[in-house]
């Protein structure tokens, strides 16, 4: 496991040193390993394609800029690049909620999902779509502080420290919000009569 | 015994508080009169399943109503049993609080099925996690294009002195990584030490020259003490009445040795120091 990972280090911190030396084959590999998860993380926040589309931009760009400040001593590429993305969505929604005239995610039910498709029938690949989007959906309703903690710490699947460091707040009022934001949105998918997939 | 008086006196029967003749008495009567008998045996077995039939277990709701009519400062409020919901399902909530907590959620109309909701909420997250969209087409293209300027990357290429630089970093990086700094101080001081020490000129070379001279002489020496081995075993298995005779032999074979060794003349001297 420490020698999987020692590879991943050392291949991030290559891709890195080609990047700083102007290699463009490696920035591309970084943008195509990384794109989609960072675009969904932006997804998650704004529910907007287009927003995410550009956050994704915006973030690459800052990322690439800052290739210069990854230090391999710290982690490995993956890790530096997503706390990077994080901290760069979370700032962006929480200007957005500053702004409330952007703050619809009124494109919702026009987005089409592309989910991937583990079923063969039609039926259960429309039933995955709907609970996506009706998650989507529930996640919209809660206030911004309740659904940073929940999209981090249930979707993103970090740890409480981990959202403690990357909000900067205390580790009381992280749990507090998380289990606060849980019970809201199981009350939300309640009154949307969402079923999780397999109970139906 | 009449049948009536059998009847009031049944259960003193079969509780066994009967004198002793009564009871003599009521089993003669129950084996004379086959209506009290089928009777005596009706009253035994109903007796007999009431004993082994099974105790209904009380549900949890009735302990926890018992203890909210009797302890109610003891009861959790709604706000409370939410606050501490995600600490019950972490497995976190103490003992007390966790207890407390089960009754509220057993006995709150409002809250008991909130706990399962919440779980549902989690497992839809979770099942929300591996639905990833795809990259919107032409995203990676843009993204390229604000920061290389071009979609094509491969023909943004590094100045030869950088991809020289980085070509030698990538050799040099494992030699000078910290795991290898210590078997390379041993594998310099081991070379200072021997062409301090054996070298004559303090070169390596020098070393080698020692070296090789070292297993000649070393090759020399077990030579002659093989034979002189030999020599020591043929004289021991010789018989006494030859032995006047033996000289001869011995130092024709002392000259070819000695003819053998001339060459080795250094080696000879080595031994006599011995």
């Amino acid at each position: 496991m420490g020698a999987i990972k020692a590879l991943a280090v050392s291949e991030g911190a290559e891709l890195v040193r080609r990047c700083r030396a102007g290699d463009g084959a490696a920035w591309e590999e970084i943008v195509q390993n990384y794109s989609r998860r960072i675009y969904n993380l932006a997804y998650r926040f704004t529910s907007r394609s287009d927003t995410a589309e550009d956050l994704t931009q915006e973030v690459f760009v800052r990322v690439y800029r800052s290739l210069d400040q990854y230090d391999p001593k710290q982690g490995d590429l993956q890790n530096w690049l997503m706390r990077l993305a994080r901290n760069l969505i979370i700032d962006d929604y929480r200007k957005r909620q500053r702004t409330p005239h952007d703050n619809h995610a009124d494109d919702l039910a026009d987005h089409s999902y592309h989910l991937h498709s583990r079923s063969n029938t039609v039926q259960q690949e429309m039933e995955r779509r709907e609970l996506g989007a009706q998650v989507q959906a529930g996640i919209d309703k809660l206030s911004p502080d309740l659904r940073t903690c929940v999209i981090l710490r249930d979707i993103e699947e970090l740890s409480y420290q981990e959202i403690v460091d990357l909000l900067r707040i205390p580790e009381g009022t992280v749990k507090s919000r998380i289990n606060r934001g849980r019970i809201e949105l199981a009350k939300i998918l309640r009154r949307m009569k969402v079923v999780a997939m397999g109970e139906s | 015994m009449l049948c009536s008086d059998f009847e009031n006196q049944l259960t003193d029967y079969l509780d066994g508080v009967v004198d002793p003749e009564t009871n003599r008495q009521m089993a003669e009567h129950s084996l004379r009169c086959p209506v009290c008998h089928e009777i005596l045996s009706a009253v035994r077995s109903t007796l007999e399943a009431c004993r082994v039939a099974p105790v209904p277990t009380p549900s949890r709701e009735l302990e926890a109503r018992i203890l909210q009519r009797t302890v109610p400062e003891s009861a959790m409020s709604c706000a409370d049993f939410e606050d501490f919901l995600t600490d019950y399902l972490d497995g976190f909530l103490p003992a007390h609080l966790y207890h407390r907590w089960e009754r509220h959620a057993a006995l709150c109309d409002r809250c008991t099925e909130l706990p399962g909701e919440v779980v549902r909420a989690i497992g839809a997250c979770y099942s929300y996690i591996s639905e990833e969209q795809p990259v919107p087409f032409g995203l990676n293209e843009r993204i390229l294009q604000a920061t290389l300027g071009t979609v094509v990357p491969h023909e943004v290429k590094a100045p030869w002195t950088s991809r020289a630089a980085s070509w030698l970093r990538l050799w040099l990086d494992p030699i000078v990584s910290p795991q290898l700094a210590s078997v390379a101080t041993m594998l310099l001081v081991s070379i200072l030490v021997l062409t301090n020490t054996v070298s004559a000129d303090g070169s390596i070379s020098g070393v080698y020259n020692a070296g090789v001279q070292l297993a000649e002489r070393t090759s020399g020496q077990s030579n002659s003490e093989v034979q002189q081995v030999t020599d020591d075993l043929k004289q021991l298995v010789e018989p006494e009445e030859q032995k006047p005779a033996a000289p001869a032999a011995p130092a024709k074979e002392t000259t070819d040795q000695q003819k053998e060794q001339k060459p080795n003349t250094k080696s000879g001297s080595t031994r006599k120091n011995r």
